[in-house]
């Protein structure tokens, strides 16, 4: 099985809250240390302007590159759900998973060794949603098996992000 | 029909991804291994941490002992291939054993290249640092040296001159080159750091050209052009390394720098497959076949070698060069190529760090093909992708004037349509 994120770009106001949600489950209180990021997007000149955010964090892609290049092995996927994770006590803090990574998802602590958004392993276990889309206000984040997902998606035309996603993140 | 017999030689990691690649993709017969070495597959990248004390020695062999037993490998240790015959499909290992295959890999990476300098090979005080072997002799020799001489400010030089100042070593670097790191730094990018390693003690002669070494004693003798000398207790050759494919002559095999690969990893022999240090594969970025000597790399293209020897169809695209290391507590980027020349090519810097971390950009008609970073490393697997695909930049920010800042680099790849795909699916 492999559990994936979900993201809905209309209905995403860029309020944060997954940010902070995500920092406080983690403890992430460093200088730019956060799993999950919120970009501006705008679209055309004015008057004709949109904008919209997408909320990202780690893909726990089906063939992750960061997994490829680690070369202590310290990246592993699990396989009962897919998560993408990381051993710290195994990692060098060479940084390769950074240059490897298309979404700038690894981050590194004090101590140098790799961390970033596990899915809230915790939690998913106990049956709980992650906390980046616990608080989600809007709904735009959402999560759950990558069937499920799509099935979702064939049913709400509107998730169109997804399918790039699923791209990466489907087993 | 029976499966085939596949033989990989070498045990670093092309030779381990393809291996367990054939075995996961459902080949149920022979596997032979064959390695000069004993023991497990060394990583040769972990090295600087074990020398820095940072992890056990044993910690440099990342596949576990149970490795080759859970595939089901036939390990042939300890002797080399001294002839790989293509005719008869054999390989001729020192000795004199034969062993046949019906498909073989060459994973055998490269050694360290020793420029013909009189005196150098002979000194007693000579080290590299490539293999398990040389990381000990590397290691013991430390305790007692008290100054160290790195010949070529590579990678692998500064990586090592930085353990050496950390264990008050008095570390001199020399390169025939004007600048340090002049394969992966722009000479703007190579003075911010040459600055920033004299403020930690080290001491740095580029554009020197070594003429002759003498052993005197407990110390070598280091004659440079121009009447300078150096003395030093140790010295450790870090000028690039050759892929090791002596074993090779006869065989037919089409060879430049290293073995020509296709994007299955197949030579041009019928039934002899490369990956790793050892081959030339598809660089992205020029179109052309490479040495792209990255750990990586290695995998993914070991990892490809073994699908399709065992029967897969399945394909690499190629790399680009890139790297990323931290160097006396600065964390360095090489992507592509930051020395990139021609008539439409724009060169960005901010070279003022107080902005914020230093980002070199070189674009040719608006494609990102070179770039440097210190510090700021969160965009660079972005740029990484953006230089994969060959995104235009002019199209999205107009002529480019300035270095785009990290929210602008964010959101251009967030705007791409399908940007959220991994830009190079190995297959
Ligand atoms: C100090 C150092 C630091 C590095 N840092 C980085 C880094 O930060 N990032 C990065 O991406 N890369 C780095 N690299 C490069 C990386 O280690 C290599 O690209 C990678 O290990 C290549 O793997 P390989 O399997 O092709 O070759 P190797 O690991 O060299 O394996 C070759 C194998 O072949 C065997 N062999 C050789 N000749 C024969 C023969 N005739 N018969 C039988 N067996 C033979 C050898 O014993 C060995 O087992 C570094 C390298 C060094 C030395």
């Amino acid at each position: 099985m492999q559990i994936g994120f979900s993201f809905n770009v209309s209905r995403c106001s860029g309020c944060m809250a997954c940010v902070v949600a995500c920092q406080d489950e983690n403890d992430l209180h460093g200088d730019g240390l956060n799993f999950r990021h919120v970009t501006r997007l705008e679209k055309g000149q004015f008057p004709a302007v949109s904008m919209s955010f997408l909320s990202l964090a780690c893909q726990h892609c089906g063939d992750a590159p960061c997994m490829m290049v680690c070369p202590t092995g310290a990246i592993y996927k699990r396989d009962k759900d897919g998560i993408v994770d990381v051993h710290q006590e195994i990692c060098v803090g060479c940084h390769s998973c950074a240059l490897a990574c298309p979404f700038g998802a690894p981050r590194y602590l004090e101590n140098g060794k790799m961390s970033k958004c596990h899915f809230c392993v915790a939690r998913v276990e106990d049956g709980r949603e992650p906390a980046c889309v616990r608080v989600c206000p809007t709904k735009a984040l959402g999560f759950g098996s990558m069937d499920s997902l799509s099935r979702q998606k064939a049913e709400k035309a509107s998730m169109f992000l997804l399918e790039p996603l699923m791209k990466v993140s489907g087993p | 029909m029976p499966e085939p017999n596949l033989l990989v030689i070498g045990n670093g990691g092309a030779a381990i991804h393809a291996l367990q690649a054939a075995r996961a993709s459902g080949h149920s017969g022979p596997l032979h291994l064959v390695s000069d070495m004993q023991g497990r597959a060394f990583n040769p990248m972990l090295s600087p941490y074990y020398l820095a004390g940072k992890i056990l020695f044993d910690d440099c062999f990342p596949f576990g002992e149970g490795f080759y037993k859970k595939f089901d490998i036939t390990c042939h240790l300890g002797s080399p291939v001294e002839t790989l015959d293509s005719a008869n499909k054999e390989v001729i290992l020192k000795g004199g054993e034969k062993l046949p295959y019906d498909r073989c890999l060459v994973a055998t990476g490269a050694s360290p290249l020793l420029p013909p300098v009189p005196g150098l090979r002979t000194s007693n005080h000579l080290f590299t640092l490539r293999t398990a072997e040389d990381t000990i002799l590397l290691h013991d020799a430390l305790s007692e040296t008290q100054s160290a001489l790195i010949l070529g400010a590579s990678l692998v030089g500064v990586k090592v001159a930085e353990i050496l100042v950390q264990r008050g070593i008095k570390v001199t670097i020399v390169d025939i080159a004007g600048q340090v790191l002049p394969h992966a730094a722009h000479p703007e990018c190579a003075g911010i750091l040459e600055a920033h390693f004299a403020t930690k003690g080290v001491e740095l002669h580029l554009s020197s050209n070594l003429e002759r070494v003498e052993d005197h004693g407990s110390e070598a003798v280091f004659h440079f052009q121009g009447n300078k000398t150096i003395k030093a207790d140790l010295c450790l050759v870090s000028t690039g390394v050759r892929p090791n494919l002596d074993f090779l002559n006869g065989s037919g095999v089409e060879i430049d720098q290293g073995i020509i690969v296709n994007h299955r990893m197949r030579t041009s022999v019928e039934g002899l497959y490369a990956a790793g240090d050892v081959s030339q594969g598809r660089n992205l970025l020029t179109g052309k076949e490479e040495v792209i000597g990255l750990w990586g790399n290695a995998c993914y293209q070991g990892r490809t070698a073994g699908l399709n020897m065992a029967g897969q169809k399945t394909s690499y695209p190629g790399a680009v060069p890139d790297h990323i290391s931290t160097l006396f507590g600065l964390t360095l980027v090489h992507l592509g190529n930051p020395m990139h020349q021609g008539n439409d090519v724009t060169i960005l810097s901010n070279r003022d760090l107080s902005e914020g971390p230093y980002r070199l950009m070189a674009f040719d008609k608006g494609v990102l093909v070179g770039a440097n970073l210190i510090n700021g490393f969160e965009s660079a697997g972005r740029l990484r992708k953006a230089m994969i695909r060959k995104l235009n930049w002019e199209e999205h920010f107009g002529p480019l004037t300035r270095v785009p800042s990290d929210q602008e680099i964010a959101q251009f790849l967030a705007d791409v349509p399908d940007s959220l795909s991994i830009p190079s699916p190995p297959f």
